[in-house]
């Protein structure tokens, strides 16, 4: 999956990227909340022109008309009109406009100070971060409505400038935090000490590299905080602290039909809607938003997907190999269609065997391991194939089946080992959990875990039982897991990259009691990696992948020193050696292929050497080239044509 | 008078302990380095993490401050902002994916050198990004794409055109190809050895991969938690190492020769923030005897050209790799 992942993200300029206004476009949710803030910015904006009354004007005859639905409404006031016979519905409108000006005003007050004061703290750190910080602790632990009071009540003529920056100053500590945590996340990374070394100044970094970066966290916490702001404007209304009277407030409509609402019970409800619809619409609207910039999401959780036909009985193959895969294809649904991580991959492995399986990124290396064990990242699922585990086709076996074969006939262990443990247990308690889960009885549990630490080559089990994960180094950490992986006493263990993320001295203690004990407990290994020589060391036989697809299949030895395909030739030919003269490598001209692009025949044919007009149209087929080395290239099937 | 003239150079780090009054550690992740790199040549400098050969590089170019020793450029000790000192030692990075700014499109990543040392006039600054992306490979209409649109061997031509910009004298190439797919990685390190034989450029090379280190450098330097503790042509260091620890790390390297390497370094690496007393390489060291354990061995220059910080670099070399040569076993 890390593979296929890594491949979209380096794929090539021009290639389509989810449109963002589709992604909203897709949420009835999201629409309705659109709409709402269209409706609600229609309002404001043309209130003089809607309104069908001047809100202030007083009509001392028609108090308390009720609105049209009642039946002494009438259709003059649709909406009723308050104690001062003003037209509620031209009101409304007019507090709109002066809820939306104070609080878009106040947002974006608070908004600018707190993105200012949030870049600094976080891009010159040290005494700058500490009092603006320091400053954010006094600001959130000041009561607002003691800030309101002191301010409003105090000041002689209250305008809405008062009420701004009331409202809009306590908010500049939300949006410091978020940047400042990006400006921190952001500064540490390498393309900002790029700028500093080609020669940019403090300021050009942070204005030309760090805030391009970190500013698209503001809008989307903007817009939450004008819906909060409406409330709190609308509060402050109500409670006398708003804009003074005459001007119409959703806050002072409310107040003021709170005092008739035993006459007129829809007084104080007709505010109280119009700030919930709202708020309402513009928090839809910022989810909306949030989900966009949130491009992370999988939708549907992770499940196996067990292909038609599960259920019939799982016929054993043919010859008696342990893993027997079958044109095996597995597909990562995209928005932009379906990837295929690998297709039509087939090979054995007999018992006790050590079979390397080499790739570069994208080469479905990792997949072909996960789908053996049944775990593949979601999205993606096996599309074809067969994977026969002692007899077993595990494509088909259920969920409860495919538990018990996880562990005990077929094992894993991962490229990073610390995330493969979980950080707050013991070591010890983990492996003892993994042996109980097992079937390791409950009185040899202890005894098990100290002696299987010890043939890994952990020199004080006793203390490693009571450590974290943490506390080990990178190197004991993958030898608590290939303990846990190898207690089980699998038929079966799959490497993935177990050793990447290691030094080389560690990966050669730690390769070689693998494959050390491996031999001795007649498991075999399937080892997935990136590096050729590591294979040629460790393996038996090596499979080479390329663009999810087999190249070539045989024992090591042949491979190594007489590859067959193309492309094994040209790795074999790029990778600088310690051994080598120095003579000048011979790299493999062009990039990876894009995943996302279906193209016919051969996958390497855009880079490779030998390259024929066949290779372009038809896809080569695996071709025996000797005794149990098989290659697909058509270099070697015109040679069998020729032959025979 | 060497381009780049290291002396005594030091980094250290204050390390926190975990939890409330645990007291502060110092992680001396750069210990007292010296050595020169000439005009035009490319040192190695390989060792493996934490052994502070990053640090090192960081140091050289000042985007750290030593905490102690001088780094001389063109025989000039710079102040760490002096734009001669951006004009003459370039970095490049190891993530392709970090190493640019994401929301830039390429063609200005490029131009931003230019135009900060006024490199060109305005008017002649695209005909130059032109030329500095055809110099690394690029096709001139990428200048347009931002990086996310680019593969990770592109990234890293975009990022050694930016340090091309300036016409450096030094790059420092910290692990520059590590995150590269194999049939990638060939590229960019023919890349570099091109442009040095066209520019002259000199490299201190950064790797954890001695098959690369050795593909591309000069001499070779060999680090081990925060020390030089061997330093030598790149043939010699590859074929007959002075320092144990080298020879373990050489047996390590997997090669295609088929057949499993030797395990000669055994453990791992010690804590840097406690380093053993002594040589530091003594308690995992095969041949170590007392006076290891007290002593810390200087670098000495053995053979002509080639140092080792051990006390028994000469001594006990025919006799160990006699004994486990991997040649013997296959």
């Amino acid at each position: 999956m890390t593979d296929v992942l890594g491949q979209l993200e380096s794929a090539p300029a021009g290639s389509p990227r989810p449109v963002g206004w589709r992604m909203l476009a897709a949420s009835p949710l999201t629409m309705v909340g659109l709409l709402g803030v269209i409706g609600i910015l229609v309002a404001a904006l043309f209130a003089p022109a809607l309104a069908p009354a001047d809100p202030g004007a007083q009509d001392l005859t028609n108090i308390l008309a009720p609105p049209f639905w009642d039946e002494d409404g009438s259709s003059a006031a649709l909406l009723g009109t308050d104690g001062l016979g003003r037209d509620v519905l031209s009101r409304l409108l007019y507090g709109a406009r002066n809820s939306l000006v104070i609080s878009v005003a106040a947002m974006l007050l608070g908004a600018s100070v707190g993105l200012a004061t949030g870049l600094f703290a976080g891009f010159f750190g040290g005494r700058v971060d500490s009092v603006i910080m320091r400053l954010g602790d006094v600001q959130l632990a000041f009561p607002f409505i003691l800030l309101a009071i002191a301010v409003l009540g105090v000041v002689p003529n209250r305008s809405a400038w008062h009420l701004i920056i009331v409202l809009g100053i306590p908010g500049w500590i939300i949006y410091a935090r978020v940047v400042r945590s990006r400006v921190l996340a952001e500064k540490e990374k390498d393309y900002v000490a790029a700028a500093r070394a080609i020669g940019a100044s403090k300021w050009r970094r942070l204005f030309r590299y760090v805030v391009p970066s970190v500013w698209q966290v503001v809008p989307v916490i903007a817009l939450l905080d004008v819906g909060f702001l409406i409330i709190m404007e609308s509060t402050l209304s109500f409670l006398g602290l708003g804009l003074p009277p005459p001007a119409a407030t959703w806050g002072g409509i409310l107040a003021e039909g709170r005092r008739n609402m035993v006459v007129s019970t829809w007084l104080p409800i007709l505010p109280g809607l119009a700030i919930v619809a709202t708020v309402l619409s513009i928090n839809l609207l910022g989810d909306g938003i949030a989900s966009v910039f949130d491009t992370n999401v999988v939708r549907g959780g992770f499940r196996r997907i067990i292909p038609k036909g599960a259920g019939q009985p799982a016929l054993q193959p043919a010859d008696q190999a342990l893993l027997d895969v079958r044109d095996l294809g597995v597909t990562f649904p995209t928005r932009a269609g379906s990837i295929r991580a690998i297709t039509g991959v087939s090979f054995d492995m007999a018992h006790g065997e050590t079979l390397g399986v080499v790739g570069e990124s994208g080469s479905g290396k990792s997949v072909t391991g996960s789908a053996i064990i049944q775990l593949i990242d979601p999205p993606g699922r096996i599309s074809s194939g067969e994977i026969w585990v002692e007899g077993e086709d595990v494509t088909r076996v259920n969920d409860r089946r495919m538990r018990q074969l996880r562990g005990r006939s077929i094992g894993m262990i991962f490229q990073n080992p610390a995330a493969s443990l979980n950080p707050v247990l013991s070591v010890g308690y983990q492996l003892r959990e993994g042996l109980r889960s097992v079937g390791v009885p409950r009185r040899e549990v202890v005894s098990t875990v100290r002696r299987i630490l010890t043939t890994v080559g952990i020199p004080d089990p006793d203390r490693v039982v009571r450590q974290y994960p943490f506390q080990l180094s990178g190197g004991m950490n993958q030898r608590v897991m290939i303990a846990m992986a190898l207690a089980a006493r699998p038929q079966l263990l799959i490497a993935d990259e177990p050793t990447t993320a290691l030094d080389t001295t560690t990966q050669a203690q730690i390769l070689t009691e693998l494959v050390e004990l491996t031999d001795q407990q007649d498991i075999s290994l399937l080892l997935i990696t990136h590096d050729i020589a590591l294979v040629s060391e460790y393996a038996d036989r090596v499979l080479v992948l390329y663009a999810g697809k087999v190249c070539e299949i045989g024992p090591v030895e042949s491979v190594i020193s007489s590859p067959a395909h193309p492309y094994t030739k040209a790795l074999l030919e790029s990778v600088p050696r310690v051994d080598a003269t120095g003579d000048r490598l011979e790299p493999i001209p062009g990039e990876l292929p894009d995943p996302s692009i279906v193209r016919t025949g051969c996958p390497f044919a855009p880079r490779c050497r030998d390259v024929m007009e066949l290779c372009h149209s038809v896809d080569p087929m695996l071709t025996a080239i000797e005794q149990g080395h098989h290659a697909a290239c058509h270099l070697w099937s015109e040679v069998e044509v020729v032959g025979s | 008078m060497s381009l780049l003239e290291v002396r005594e150079l030091s980094k250290t780090f204050e390390v926190r302990g975990r939890g409330f009054g645990r007291g502060v550690g110092q992680l001396r992740a750069v210990d007292g380095v010296s050595f020169d790199i000439d005009a035009g040549e490319t040192l190695g400098l390989v060792g493996e993490s934490g052994c502070g050969k990053s640090t090192l590089g960081r140091a050289v170019v000042r985007l750290l401050e030593p905490s102690g020793g001088v780094v001389r450029i063109g025989g000039v000790a710079h102040e760490s902002d002096d734009p001669r000192l951006r004009r003459l030692a370039q970095i490049v990075f190891q993530d392709p994916y970090t190493s640019l700014p994401p929301k830039m499109r390429i063609g200005r990543v490029i131009a931003e050198p230019l135009r900060i040392h006024g490199i060109v006039a305005e008017g002649e600054v695209s005909d130059r990004v032109e030329r500095l992306m055809l110099d690394v490979g690029l096709k001139a209409d990428l200048a347009g794409a931002y990086p996310h649109e680019l593969s990770g061997g592109q990234r890293q031509r975009v990022g050694i055109a930016r340090a091309l910009a300036v016409e450096p004298e030094l790059i420092v190439a910290d692990e520059a190809v590590s995150a590269l797919d194999v049939s990638v990685q060939a590229q960019i390190l023919n890349l570099l050895r091109d442009l040095q034989s066209r520019y002259g450029i000199a490299y201190l090379f950064i790797s954890h991969d001695l098959g690369v280190v050795r593909y591309m450098s000069h001499r070779i330097a060999v680090m081990y938690l925060g020390r030089i503790v061997e330093l030598g042509p790149s043939a010699e260091v590859v074929k007959d190492p002075l320092h144990p620890y080298t020879r373990g790390l050489l047996a390590s390297v997997p090669t295609l020769h088929t057949g499993r390497p030797t395990v000669r370094i055994q453990a791992e690496p010690p804590n840097p923030v406690d380093p053993p007393t002594g040589c530091s390489f003594h308690p995992r060291c095969p041949i170590a005897r007392d006076v290891c354990a007290q002593d810390s061995p200087p670098l000495t220059e053995w053979k002509s050209g080639h140092w080792a910080a051990c006390h028994f670099a000469l001594d006990d070399h025919g006799v160990q790799s006699n004994q486990n040569d991997p040649g013997d076993q296959s």
